[in-house]
């Protein structure tokens, strides 16, 4: 493009329209590659789940013949490891986990991101900057130790009748060091102004009454954005569930064990592929049914603390 | 509805800022009392504490006749509004008047009416059911004070309620919360940064600058005699104008040497409590004059000004100009010649135009210039008069009297410089000068100006002295100050002694005795004192050095006691003093009565006592 300008002179300029769309052609092209590597292995179990056309083995087609549920017909009946049911069984059991630590973990991450936002005492700072700097560390650094520590007190490694202990310790494992990561809570709770706090004071409420009459009806999107957490956490965890759970005892399985093992454990079979799938199509089912109604909450407690507003 | 007393309130934070520093104020029933300063200057600090959302790092917090300082903020009875009004977003404005009387377990049909005739007196009625983002910010106002009023609090506590209003909605605001005082008739104590706002509510205004009380007084104390340059200039708006001056007396006129170079001269009489020191042109002075006391004459008065902006706000005018006659180049910079007239004329002056500016005589303030005090307090600290000493005579003040023997023994005879305070001259037969004016000053005292010299010594008078008389009095030469060449050579004797020592603890049946650890000998601490210590230090206060001080008059010789040994008496001849070696420490004590010589033991009451904390000076109980 040339333009003229006051002295006469004339200068090339490029076009912004036309660099703008340039510009968007690359970014769409980079972004599409980049969906499709992400999509395309979910789309392929759930095209395998759906599969009818050869439900017993690892078909190498890409989309399937003919579409049917038969593999979701054999997950729910069958069974596996000589459990009954099984699929059924450990989806319940994965279902109590997560309810389990959902709850515990909720009320303590609420409660610690308070106490760090609202009061002050002595070690709070030390205390703070402890959680950060332990947070640094993966959890599964700890694994082994959880996994010896339960196995003493006979919450893991349980066979037979007292296999539920194992669910048990799988619980308390996943939920008793939730109070750690209070930091978004805090984030949000931050933002509450702390004049609320010291009003509640003066009209005679208790520090937990102020938790529970002020903070927390003021706090739903922090509190849906917790829950999910930790309800996701150990919905979709495996290799904790793996450790503390073991292989002795099917029946008190989660649902990501006991894929697991239907793919790769001791009676492994790849005919199992199809019903594999299914299963994680059935895994997804909730988590995405959830996020879908909780989606405004979800991003509102994501970005809480982000912008002091 | 309750008094409060605020006693040597200090609040220091662990990094060892102090935020308020030496608090001290009695706040009687009903009173509107207003805490304004700059940002930072420990008002909501201050306020915070009454409410006990800070604690009180030292000092006595009373409310009626109760010790508040651990009392939680529940229990005061208090009711506070906040800045950002505070108000539960979740609740309904019904709900958030009650929430308070419903947490105090009150029956619910009394909650009821509570909130219904505080909704009434506040006219939100109406609002009742609705949530608080549904309200514009001065009904959210309301209901904050709404809030307040149904707990029917003892005292209430405003933290710049009004800052979040636009500025029409916060002058009726303003106009409502004052009727509200005077309906409710109970304590306010309100939080601004808003001169305005302090001016027009406030039955008494307490300044602050940096943690530091400037000025606690009624709002036109405040305007017409600030004690310092800080009050003087946050008062009133536009602010007061400020000129770095030099004032020269001849005869009965001081001349006022403005920094352009003119003369502004001013009658004497006007300005006769400045000392004398500051009225020979030596020293810098800060003259003060408010835009409302300049006024534009026709006729020429020997100030100038250019005139540099008008606004014109219809009911006034308000002129910029600069001092002299011609405008340098412009630059936001302060020349220290910029002048601001307000006038209720109605002016057509255009910038360029010079003016002849009077000034009003009667409204002139003078500060000095490093400490930023009034040169004019309503009662001087001390006036100047020539001392000589010679063959065994003090002459001063037109008269002479035979010299005391600390005086004889402390100056070689000559000539020297007296500082007399108003509070050595007492009645007598010394001396003689005439009673030029009689002023009633605060307290309910009588300052008469006594004139010798062509200059006032200044003395405080009963009801028998009439002006036009001469008034026959005596010096207390313990009180006066002798200065040669500018150096004293004879301090004043106080009123205060004070002694350093080390704080005890000392186990008794389960409880604690505490002790002051003065030189030779512990003197029992109150109980409560000793508890207050060792809340404000912790336990690091057993190892510590404290700053005892105590009053003279409160010592007394006994059998058992502190040990001294008598080093000197000092003999004013009215007045003897024993100088007291204790320790490494030296103290006086007043020895009128009886001989005073070798071992003496001295009794000092642990009440008596206060203690001050020495790295960061202040005072704990």
């Amino acid at each position: 493009m040339i333009a003229t300008g006051q002295d006469g002179t004339k200068k090339k300029y490029r076009s912004q329209k036309g660099a703008a769309i340039t510009s968007l052609v690359i970014h769409y092209v980079v972004l599409t590659i980049l969906a499709l590597i992400w999509v395309i292995p979910i789309l392929w179990i759930i095209l395998n789940a759906f599969r009818g056309d050869a439900p017993n083995s690892v078909s190498g087609d890409f989309f399937p013949k003919s579409v049917g549920v038969e593999a979701f017909h054999l997950l729910f009946t069958k069974s596996y490891y000589g459990v009954d049911f099984a699929f059924l069984r450990w989806f319940a059991n994965t279902l109590i986990v997560a309810v389990v630590d959902c709850v515990i973990s909720t009320i303590l991450v609420l409660s610690v991101a308070y106490c760090m936002s609202k009061l002050r005492f002595k070690m709070r700072k030390p205390f703070m900057n402890l959680t950060m700097i332990l947070g640094l560390f993966p959890g599964f650094m700890s694994m082994i130790a959880i996994y010896f520590l339960l196995k003493s007190i006979g919450l893991s490694g349980q066979t037979g009748p007292n296999a539920w202990l194992n669910v048990v310790g799988l619980c308390l494992a996943y939920s008793a060091g939730a109070g750690m990561g209070y930091q978004v809570a805090k984030g949000f709770f931050d933002v509450i102004p702390s004049a609320l706090v010291e009003s509640a004071k003066l009209d005679g409420c208790s520090n937990f009454k102020i938790f529970w009459k002020i903070m927390l009806p003021l706090s739903k999107p922090i509190i849906i954005y917790t829950a999910l957490m930790s309800f996701t956490g150990p919905w979709m965890d495996f290799i904790f569930a793996k450790v503390i759970i073991g292989n002795g005892a099917p029946e008190m399985w989660t649902v990501s064990v006991g894929l697991y093992n239907m793919m790769f454990g001791g009676q492994a079979d790849a005919s199992l592929f199809t019903e594999f799938a299914a299963g994680c199509v059935c895994v997804g089912i909730p988590i995405v049914t959830l996020f879908m109604f909780m989606q405004k909450y979800y991003v509102e407690g994501v970005t809480a603390g982000a912008v002091k507003g | 509805m309750a008094d409060l007393k605020l006693s040597h309130i200090y609040k220091v934070y662990e990094n060892g800022h102090k935020a308020v520093n030496d608090f001290c104020i009695d706040i009687q029933d009903k009173e509107f009392i207003v805490f304004v300063g700059p940002s930072g200057c420990g008002k909501s600090t201050t306020l915070r504490m009454i409410a006990g959302l800070e604690t009180i790092t030292a000092g006595d917090l009373f409310i009626g006749d109760t010790l508040v300082n651990d009392m939680e903020p529940k229990d005061r009875d208090i009711a506070m509004v906040f800045q950002n009004y505070a108000l539960y977003p979740h609740m309904t404005v019904y709900e958030n008047m009650a929430f308070g009387l419903r947490n105090r377990h009150m029956p619910e049909e009394e909650i009821k009416e509570r909130v219904l005739e505080a909704a009434r007196i506040l006219d939100i009625t109406d609002y009742l059911p609705r949530k608080p983002k549904a309200m514009s910010g001065g009904q959210r106002q309301r209901v904050a004070l709404g809030r307040a009023i149904v707990r029917n609090p003892k005292v209430f506590l405003l933290d710049e309620p009004l800052s979040n209003l636009d500025a029409k909605l916060r002058a009726a605001m303003r106009t409502e919360i004052t009727k509200l005082h005077k309906r409710l008739q109970t304590t306010f104590i309100y939080v601004t940064h808003d001169q305005v706002e302090a001016m027009t509510m406030g039955t008494r205004i307490v300044v602050m600058k940096l943690g530091y009380v400037q000025q606690i007084d009624t709002p036109m104390t405040l305007y017409n005699k600030p004690y310092n340059k800080f009050v003087a200039g946050f008062i009133g708006t536009p602010q007061m104008n400020f000129f770095d001056v030099k004032l020269n007396r001849e005869g009965d006129i001081v001349n006022v040497l403005l920094p352009d170079g003119s003369m502004l001269p001013l009658p004497y009489e006007k300005v006769s409590k400045i000392h004398d020191s500051y009225i020979h042109g030596e020293k810098d002075v800060i003259f003060g004059i408010r835009p409302e006391h300049i006024s534009i004459v026709e006729e020429e008065t020997g100030v100038k000004a250019v005139v540099t902006a008008v606004e014109r706000l219809g009911n006034e005018s308000i002129i910029y100009g600069d001092l002299g006659t011609s405008v340098g180049e412009f630059t936001m910079a302060d020349q220290g010649k910029a002048v601001i007239i307000k006038t209720v004329q109605d002016v057509t002056l255009e910038p360029g135009t010079i003016i002849n500016l009077k000034v009003n005589e009667n409204k002139v303030h003078f500060f000095d210039k490093e400490t930023e005090i009034t040169l004019m307090l309503e009662v001087p600290e001390y006036s100047s008069f020539p001392l000589k000493k010679e063959g065994g005579k003090l002459e001063m003040l037109g008269g002479n009297v035979p010299v005391n023997p600390v005086f004889e023994a402390g100056l070689a005879d000559g000539e020297y410089e007296a500082e007399i305070p108003p509070s050595a001259i007492v009645p007598g037969k010394q001396f003689s000068l005439k009673v030029q004016e009689i002023e009633e000053v605060s307290g309910g005292r009588r300052l008469a100006y006594l004139s010798y010299d062509n200059r006032y010594l200044f003395a405080f008078v009963d009801e028998s002295v009439k002006k036009g008389a001469s008034y026959s009095f005596d010096v207390k030469f313990d009180k006066i100050a002798v200065l040669k060449g500018g150096e004293k050579v004879m301090e004043p004797i106080g009123e205060k002694e004070c002694l350093t020592g080390s704080f005890k603890r000392v186990a008794v049946n389960r409880n604690y005795d505490f002790y002051y650890g003065l030189a030779g000998a512990d003197i029992a601490a109150p109980a409560a004192n000793g508890y207050k210590i060792n809340a404000v230090e912790g336990d690091k206060c057993y190892k510590k050095t404290y700053k005892y001080e105590f009053e003279r008059a409160k010592i007394a010789i006994a059998e058992e006691g502190l040990p001294a040994s008598v080093e000197e008496i000092l003999d004013y001849g009215a007045k003897k003093y024993a100088r007291l070696a204790v320790g490494a420490e030296k103290i006086l004590i007043d020895a009128d009565e009886g001989e005073l010589a070798g071992e003496v033991k001295l009794a000092i009451a642990g009440e008596d006592i206060e203690v001050w904390q020495m790295e960061s000076d202040f005072r704990i109980c």
